[in-house]
């Protein structure tokens, strides 16, 4: 369209001459400033910085928007064309619609940044609001640790905290929680099937940090981890208005992809592109993986803090507790305050106040009824005032910060002996922690095995097999003393390739089993554990192709510095006599470095006077 | 069986094996979650304390999910509301903190009150008693007393 502009009329050829000469020049111009006003645009729709700000990701057939909600985006075809909802973005800001243009006040100011807007900003009322509700000053992004009572939080948690510039404490902050609308399906049993499959939309909520820390530190006694981004005061504001933005709007949440973890990492990249966060967890998205991901971007993290659970810091009380406080602190939660009067003044503080706290923890067990609860709490405190010495113990402040956690997915190298036949071995698990791993960050007891597959070679007959699918183990070991008492429990599912101890073939059978029972320390390092449980199996070359049964299991765990182990004797009384056997077996691991253990196995099982014996060693490589 | 089927089966066996001991808003990864603009049960109750004066019933005891006077659940208002919304929510909390002179729910009154900590924490620790005459005070009785410990 820009072509030449030929001269026609000669006559006046010097005036018309120079004045198409201007015109050509202004009509060129115009056009070049077009020309280039529009592959600015174009190049601009593609560039990382829009499509990370429309929640763009790139398929198999093309771009399309992550967020579900029509109203997020402009133009109608703007979910799947990064242009068009660009064109309609621009053409909302040059037009009159004062409420919509609220929707989307970070589109407006990254569009502003590129001179592709030109238009004033006017203000609105609700967002203005919650600017000043929320007083920025920074972004942290937070962690929970996994709270083993509750299958949607086996593996933590992450949400945002907007700092607050307030006065006071960052208790006046605000928590921004990404999550599943679970309203009216929390006691359904499809409730984990909706979960996995998208049925739940999830969206954002914002709520006072204060009362985060009361959910998460006090309820439900899980510790929080503060990480505090480096931000420029550009992108802060950039982050509250995308939040804004983001706010209004919900995505199908799916349990294991598109969670709460990972609509974080495409806020993040919203605000600063070049991180290209959330590229990295298209097939899972595991919690803690995101913070990881999130510590090793050079320069985004500038200071990390620990909030430990009640419970937590009630152990590191107890710690410091003498003999003749600790006696006192046993009484005085039963409000007998006798032997707390005889402490010496300087000691009675800290009986008096770690009583206090673990009657909070008493009521929210459920442990401690109303009446009761407020009794104890409401004179324990009044004793507490009346000291005259203060608090002596020192507050727990330093935990191991699970960035420096092994990682969660883990490849097994190894080889062994079974009944006489060498083979080699191959795993490969996609998650998560098992207790004879490093656990240095992860919640002391819990473990989590997720799709464990084992595969081997053996020798002899040069036969390779799959030997055995951990479809899940879960299990949380919590030992009793006289202050805590909680039930430890593991749940066991897997696929394995078993002997019939009649025939002597071998097939596969599906073995299920749920047992609870408890824990005992007898040091902080060397746990003892005895489980009761029921088990079940199932396979086509068993007996009845089934059997069912019950379980005791009594084990040792060890866990010091560089080394974990486990020894576990179980004995199972079935149905059947291919499913009553008695094992014992021994893990043992040396940790090499953070995501590099090597591992002793040893297994031996009776079963109907046929034994099998099972040694291997193998290289664990975690990433 | 496909992949899907037999992880939300053996997650099924998890939630019925696990089941919450109480039933609060848990917030896990993602179950569980209070409205974006305050839907939950709770809120209206806690606003109406603040707006027409007609003191509600929140006394001593650990506050389950309840979130501020505001219905978008958020810190907002102005000092006195601020005051309340938050002793509401973290009663015992303070209770704790003014018995012993010290501790974060101090630093936080005396900044939403825009006082000096010091002051804050020594009159608390000294008016103790006046504070928490018995174990049936309740936030709002709590916050007026602050109020007029804190003017004195």
């Amino acid at each position: 369209m820009c072509g030449g502009h030929g001269l026609k009329n000669s006559r006046v050829r010097l005036f018309r001459g120079l004045l198409m000469r201007k015109f050509v020049l202004i009509a060129g111009l115009l056009c070049w400033t077009s020309t280039v006003y529009a592959s600015e645009r174009i190049s601009f729709a593609y560039s990382p910085e829009w499509l990370a700000l429309v929640h763009y990701q790139k398929g198999w057939f093309g771009y399309e928007g992550t967020i579900g909600s029509d109203n997020f985006y402009l133009s109608p075809d703007g979910r799947t064309n990064p242009q068009k909802e660009l064109e309609a973005t621009i053409a909302l800001f040059e037009g009159a619609d004062n409420e919509k243009k609220c929707l989307f006040p970070a589109r407006y100011m990254v569009l502003k940044k590129h001179g592709l807007v030109k238009t004033d900003f006017l203000a609105c009322q609700e967002f203005e609001q919650f600017k000043d509700d929320l007083r920025p000053a920074g972004i942290t992004l937070l962690f929970t640790d996994a709270y083993m009572n509750n299958s949607s939080s086996l593996f933590g948690h992450t949400l945002l905290r907007v700092d607050t510039a307030r006065k006071g404490t960052q208790l006046l902050a605000h928590g921004v929680n990404y999550g599943a609308w679970t309203q009216g399906y929390e006691n359904s049993f499809l409730y984990a099937v909706y979960g996995l499959a998208g049925f739940y939309p999830g969206g954002y909520t914002v709520k006072p940090y204060y009362d985060i820390i009361n959910t998460y530190n006090n309820i439900e006694n899980r510790d929080i981890w503060e990480y505090n981004l480096d931000l420029t005061s550009e992108e802060l504001d950039l982050f509250v208005a995308h939040i804004w933005e983001a706010g209004q709007t919900t995505t199908p949440y799916y349990f294991f992809s598109q969670n709460c973890s990972y609509m974080l990492m495409e806020l993040f990249d919203a605000v600063r592109p070049e991180l290209k966060l959330a590229e990295n967890f298209k097939a899972q998205t595991i919690p803690l993986d995101t913070v990881k991901a999130v510590n090793a971007r050079e320069g985004l993290v500038k200071a990390v803090n620990y909030r430990p659970s009640r419970q937590r810091k009630i152990r590191h009380r107890l710690k410091q507790m003498n003999k003749r406080q600790y006696a006192a602190f046993l009484d005085a939660s039963r409000l007998d305050l006798e032997k707390t009067e005889n402490l010496p003044d300087e000691e009675k503080a800290d009986v008096l106040e770690t009583a206090y706290q673990y009657v909070q923890y008493q009521y929210v067990a459920g442990d401690l009824d109303l009446k009761d609860y407020r009794k104890k709490s409401f004179n324990l405190l009044k004793a507490r005032n009346q000291t005259t010495a203060g608090q002596k113990f020192n507050d727990l402040k330093e935990g191991q910060n699970p960035v420096l956690s092994h990682d969660s997915m883990m490849l097994g190298i190894g080889a062994g002996v079974r009944n006489g036949d060498f083979f080699e071995q191959l795993s490969f698990r996609p998650a998560y922690h098992l207790l004879t791993d490093n656990g240095f960050g992860f919640l002391p007891g819990a473990e989590i095995n997720f799709f464990d597959v084992v595969l081997r070679h053996y020798d002899r007959h040069d036969k390779y097999v799959l030997d055995k699918v951990d479809i899940l183990q879960l299990s949380s070991f919590s030992p009793i003393d006289a202050v805590f008492q909680a039930v430890s429990y593991r749940i066991n599912l897997n696929v394995s390739r078993q002997m019939n101890p009649k025939t002597e073939n071998e097939g596969y059978v599906l073995n299920g089993s749920v047992g609870g029972g408890g824990t005992y320390a007898l040091s902080d390092y060397l746990w003892l554990y005895g489980l009761s449980s029921i088990e079940a199996a199932y396979g086509g070359f068993l007996a009845h192709n089934q059997w069912a049964g019950a379980g005791l299991a009594a084990g040792v765990l060890l866990s010091y510095e560089k080394a974990g182990l486990q020894a576990e004797v179980k004995k199972i009384f079935a149905t059947d006599k291919t499913g009553s056997t008695l094992n014992w077996s021994l893990t043992a691991d040396y940790y090499l470095s953070r995501n590099l253990a090597v591992e002793a196995v040893f297994n031996y099982t009776q079963n109907y006077g046929k034994n099998v014996t099972e040694t291997l060693l193998r290289f664990k490589r975690y990433f | 069986m496909n992949k899907t089927l037999v992880a939300s089966l053996m997650l099924g066996a998890a939630v019925m094996v696990s089941a919450p001991a109480y039933a609060i808003d848990s917030t896990g990864c993602g179950l569980g979650s209070m409205a974006w603009r305050g839907q939950s049960g709770i809120l209206p109750q806690v606003a109406a304390v603040t707006t027409n004066g007609t003191f509600g019933t929140q006394t001593f005891g650990i506050t389950f999910g309840t979130s501020g006077c505001d219905p978008n659940g958020r810190v907002t208002g102005g000092t006195q509301k601020m005051v309340l919304a938050f002793l509401e929510n973290n009663l015992e909390q303070f209770a704790m903190d003014a018995a012993a002179g010290q501790g974060e729910t101090l630093t936080t009154l005396a900044g939403i009150m825009n006082m000096d900590e010091k002051t804050v924490a020594e009159k608390s620790y000294q008016h103790f008693a006046v504070l928490f005459p018995d174990e049936n005070v309740d936030a709002v009785d709590v916050t007026l007393r602050f109020y007029e410990i804190m003017k004195a």
